[in-house]
């Protein structure tokens, strides 16, 4: 009893630094797993952030309309040519795009998945976090699920590592845990894009022989069966051939500015297209 | 037993905020961790099983909630209130240059525990983070901890004042 007595601090101690760490080494076994407290702290959690975001969102903008509002004619004859030289490049990659199709008919390289896209609020982007992840008001009772690609017209986002019944946790591209088989572009040279956290992201095991060089934009190569072929991922922002090593040292600036998300597109993967015969 | 229903509700507001509000304030730029000068402070001032619970609560909640791998803080916050404890008994810990000084080396010291987990289970290297991130994420949690923990202080005056009365007979 006096031996329990005396050394009851440190027993105490010890019974909450194990238990703790019995939590951490079964997690890190086992990365992804999403329990029902989670999702539980997670539901409870994003109407909350969601409430907190919109009021600032609304703030902010009621700041930018009214406030801002200096110059706009200018800027609004600036943008008005900016459309009249955009519609002609479109109307250029129009006809490329039909020109590709036919030739895709002729050689046989029709897709064979077709894919389905279900747009989401950001309801969470906490800019300052070291762990890169947002989270969407969309889970699995909208047809979510783990491993989906998360896109927006400027590029890829990252992908869903957490889903609950109505948020998901997406992991961006600049998280250091996010590993993408990428291309660049015009050279074809491939690579992994790895997230740098708060530095830009790097392009490993791109050969010392390819040609790769600042500007050229990185896509998805389409392997690893995550995210489709040629969604832009980024630009390369320096390209270096180092005295040793097999590799090029290449970085890369990502396509998607993640301190401006507000709605994002996940890609579902609808049906597969009749084989051809 | 009002006491674990209200810590919990006090750990997961201040880490929403934490998340949102502070975020915002500091444009993203800065991170400032209050659940853990809500661990110290707590390190500081409850008992050893109260306390013990309250800074799991706080690290599984900030787990839940940052995207980081689940455990992470839960296991650094157990350690912090603990290490908060063993010298809450042998020294004079109510400065206000202690306080700033011991919240510094805390928020170093995790910035250190995330680097050395990161690249020896997932081989990534955060290294950069230490003096990019942590650095003045500390420096920013170290001036303002004095401040912080006086609005504790006063929390906590309201607390057992509100505790008292609910207990005097009528």
């Amino acid at each position: 009893m006096f031996f329990f007595k005396k050394y009851q601090g440190l027993a105490i101690a010890f019974v909450f630094i194990v238990a703790s760490l019995v939590l951490l080494s079964y997690h890190l076994k086992r990365p992804g797993q999403v329990g029902f407290f989670k999702k539980t702290v997670m539901e409870t959690a994003s109407p909350i952030e969601k409430g907190i975001h919109s009021t600032f969102q609304g703030i902010k903008s009621l700041w930018d309309r009214y406030l801002f509002l200096v110059g706009l004619e200018n800027e609004n004859r600036d943008l008005r040519k900016k459309i009249a030289d955009l519609q002609n490049e479109i109307n250029s990659y129009r006809e490329m795009y039909y020109e590709v199709g036919r030739l895709k008919k002729i050689l046989s390289l029709d897709e064979t998945i077709l894919y389905s896209t279900v747009a989401a609020r950001v309801i969470s982007n906490e800019r300052s976090s070291l762990f890169k992840t947002i989270i969407i008001e969309k889970g699995t009772d909208d047809g979510l699920s783990e491993g989906l690609p998360v896109i927006t017209q400027q590029g890829i986002v990252g992908r869903i590592i957490e889903s609950s019944w109505n948020v998901s946790r997406v992991l961006l591209v600049t998280d250091y845990n996010s590993n993408i088989d990428a291309l660049v572009q015009g050279s074809r040279a491939q690579g992994i894009l790895q997230g740098g956290g708060p530095q830009l992201s790097r392009l490993k095991y791109v050969q010392r022989t390819d040609e790769v060089k600042t500007g050229d934009t990185v896509v998805t190569s389409g392997l690893g069966g995550v995210f489709p072929k040629g969604l832009v991922l980024g630009t390369i922002a320096t390209a270096e051939k180092r005295e040793t090593g097999l590799f090029q040292h290449v970085e890369v600036m990502p396509a998607v500015d993640f301190t401006r998300l507000e709605e994002v597109l996940v890609i579902i993967p609808e049906r597969s297209k009749e084989k051809r015969k | 037993m009002i006491f674990y229903p209200l810590s919990l509700l006090l750990a997961f507001s201040v880490i929403v905020l934490q998340r949102t509000f502070v975020d915002l304030l500091f444009a993203g730029k800065i991170g400032l961790e209050l659940s853990l000068i809500l661990v110290i402070f707590a390190g500081f001032h409850f008992e050893q099983v109260r306390g013990g619970i309250f800074a799991m609560v706080t690290g599984f909640l900030f787990d839940c909630l940052s995207g980081a791998v689940m455990g992470l803080y839960t296991f650094f916050y157990v350690v912090v209130f603990f290490l908060t404890r063993l010298l809450t008994d042998r020294i004079y810990s109510e400065q206000m240059f202690f306080i700033m000084i011991f919240t510094f080396l805390c928020v170093l010291f995790e910035g250190l525990y995330i680097v050395v987990l990161y690249k020896s289970v997932f081989d990534v290297n955060m290294s950069y983070n230490l003096y990019r991130v942590f650095l003045p994420q500390a420096l920013v949690a170290g001036v303002l901890s004095p401040a912080l923990f006086a609005g504790l202080n006063y929390l906590e005056v309201l607390f057992h004042a509100g505790d008292r009365r609910s207990t005097e007979p009528l």
